[in-house]
């Protein structure tokens, strides 16, 4: 009863992590096939292993552009972000102000209210106003602008600084911007790195945003736009290995960072919201 | 330091936080229940035309096939999901060997994007020549290719791949929930004799209660805004089978994917409106489950 029991457990969970991983490993396996192998189907390991497939798609398929846009894009709006949540989450935990109940309900309205597309186009607009909608900067700065769960989860890290380090400063006669770069930044490093993980997945991982923005920029496409207008190419039916390698380049660099922080990552996201 | 100059400090310390939050945030919040009465098509001026946007909305078949279509894919997705979820937390939070790493797998799809595993599925499901349909062939599974995107099983596809991206995450929040369950009420459970189903029955399930409340609802909301797999995979398509509401909204705004931007006439009036009947449908779907579910948050 209790071997029949285990085997079934174990059938399933065996099954489920077999199904969650296959289509990753289709993939991985599939950027070493040949476009001929990959189409005819039915070889799981690839005949000859194609390592210049890479190669090809880095120069041919324009990876190396879509990638540099990808890092450009998630690092400045992963600074961005923790440098404009930081600095809000500091004078709400410390200080006393008119307007701050205000502030922080706003920051909570904005993170429940969205009209997916609509608010899209508006940003749009206002990015042409601002001569930003040739740049990669709108959708940096837009990235930047739902920094609300970066703000929350600081100004609960904040919580656990004493205020006495704060006091003590200030007596020595620091003045509070100063307090800010030289005490709370450096003791706010944990909290920093939970929201930077968070923002550069976001911002790496995201698609519409990038994808209005460069309708008629091809040249700005990131990695998950670019890769995903191959499919609509007129071609694409002859590069199913192109998508396959630019689908790893840009799963790989995620996939490395959860796999080494895989145990501190689970208990972050825990309190994280997708699906 | 005096008053003032505390004052002056904070804000300029808040100011780029406030100035993002209302420029991009808010701002285009407003600009949307502003066009929400006018007529304008991206181009000319704008004419108001007070609650006939509205009034088409009520009209618009293709717009309430989307909404019936959401409920499907959302429907499959949480009936799909949220029980394998639990099951799967359930025996996760059992001491057995390997829990660590299959946890780790089954969260694995939640950290890829959307969009670049939906391209991944369309050449897996791909009816002309796909992974999948390949595969089946090969091995005499299946007779003839079987057109995955297509309008049988289009929908179902697309709520497998769903289920697939999300079942790690509410995995997780359930595993969250279920820390909090004492060892000791499962110890004395045991001593009066319940096995594993009764206490799943008796213990986990009531106590789970709030915590679940909350998932089902993160998942209702998470099912019926999602689209951006759907729009890579196929694009509301085919003849509309997979197009819901947030994608229909989309289509309002922004040209058709694969077309270029300067060929297409779109509706931001009437786009505007039918994303504030989005909003509203969404917002009572909430309130509803939330008030349909008070039970599950009394432990009694």
């Amino acid at each position: 009863m209790r071997i029949a029991w285990n085997t079934v457990l174990w059938a399933f969970l065996l099954i489920v992590a077999f199904l969650t991983l296959f289509p990753i490993i289709i993939t991985l396996l599939g950027s070493f096939k040949t476009n001929a192998e990959l189409t005819a189907g039915a070889t799981f390991l690839p005949a000859i292993w194609q390592f210049t497939n890479y190669i090809e798609a880095w120069k041919q398929a324009n990876f190396s552009t879509y990638t540099l846009n990808s890092v450009f894009v998630a690092v400045a709006s992963t600074i961005g972000t923790l440098i404009v949540s930081s600095m809000a989450a500091y004078v709400v935990n410390r200080m006393d102000f008119i307007g701050k109940k205000l502030y922080v309900s706003i920051q909570a309205f904005t993170m429940f209210v969205a009209i997916g597309a609509v608010v899209l186009r508006p940003q749009f607009e206002l990015m042409i106003k601002l001569h930003l909608h040739n740049t990669l900067w709108g959708v940096i700065l837009i990235l930047i602008s739902t920094h609300a769960s970066a703000f929350f989860i600081l100004l609960s890290f904040m919580n656990g600084i004493p205020k006495e380090l704060d006091e003590a400063a200030r007596i020595d006669g620091c003045s509070p911007g100063r307090t800010f770069w030289r005490i709370i930044i450096p003791l706010l490093t944990p909290g920093l790195g939970v929201c930077a993980l968070f923002a550069f997945r976001g911002a790496w991982n995201e698609y519409l945003i990038p994808f209005v923005f460069t309708l008629s920029k091809p040249e700005l496409q990131t990695l998950t736009v670019g890769l995903a207008n191959l499919k609509y190419g007129i071609t694409a039916a002859s590069q199913t290995h192109f998508m396959m390698a630019g689908a790893c380049l840009s799963i790989l660099p995620i996939l490395i960072a959860y796999i080494f922080a895989n145990k501190s990552f689970m208990q972050m996201t825990a309190g994280s919201l997708k699906g | 330091m005096n008053k003032a100059k505390n004052l002056a400090f904070s804000y300029s310390f808040l100011l780029p936080s406030y100035i993002l939050t209302i420029v991009l945030g808010i701002y285009p919040i407003m600009w949307a229940m502003r066009y929400m009465f006018y007529d304008y098509k991206g181009f000319g001026t704008a004419r108001f035309v007070g609650l006939a946007n509205l009034e088409r909305v009520m009209t618009d078949h293709q717009f309430w096939d989307s909404v019936s279509n959401t409920f499907v894919y959302a429907g499959g997705k949480l009936l799909l999901s949220i029980p394998l979820a639990l099951i799967l937390a359930v025996i996760l939070n059992w001491k057995i060997k390997g829990r660590n790493l299959l946890r780790a797998i089954i969260f694995m799809p939640t950290i890829i994007s959307t969009a670049v595993m939906a391209v991944v599925f369309f050449t897996i499901f791909n009816s002309y020549n796909g992974i999948l349909n390949q595969f089946l062939l090969k091995y005499k599974l299946i007779g003839s290719a079987i057109d995955w995107l297509g309008v049988d099983y289009a929908m179902l596809t697309i709520i497998l791949v769903a289920v697939w991206g999300a079942v790690g995450n509410y995995m997780l929040l359930f595993l969250a929930g279920l820390q909090n369950i004492p060892e000791d009420v499962y110890e004395s459970s045991a001593l009066d004799g319940a096995n594993k189903f009764q206490q799943f029955r008796y213990i986990t399930i009531p106590m789970l209660g709030p915590v679940m409340q909350m998932i089902i609802m993160l998942a209702i909301i998470n099912a019926l805004k999602g689209y951006e797999s759907i729009m890579v995979m196929t694009d509301g398509g085919p003849i509309g089978k997979t197009n819901v509401m947030f994608l229909y909204v989309y289509k309002l705004f922004f040209p058709p994917a694969g077309s270029t931007a300067s060929t297409q006439i779109q509706e931001f009036g009437y786009g505007s409106a039918v994303a504030f009947v989005t909003a509203v449908i969404v917002g009572i779907i909430t309130i509803l489950y939330f008030y349909g579910s008070k039970r599950m948050s009394h432990n009694e």
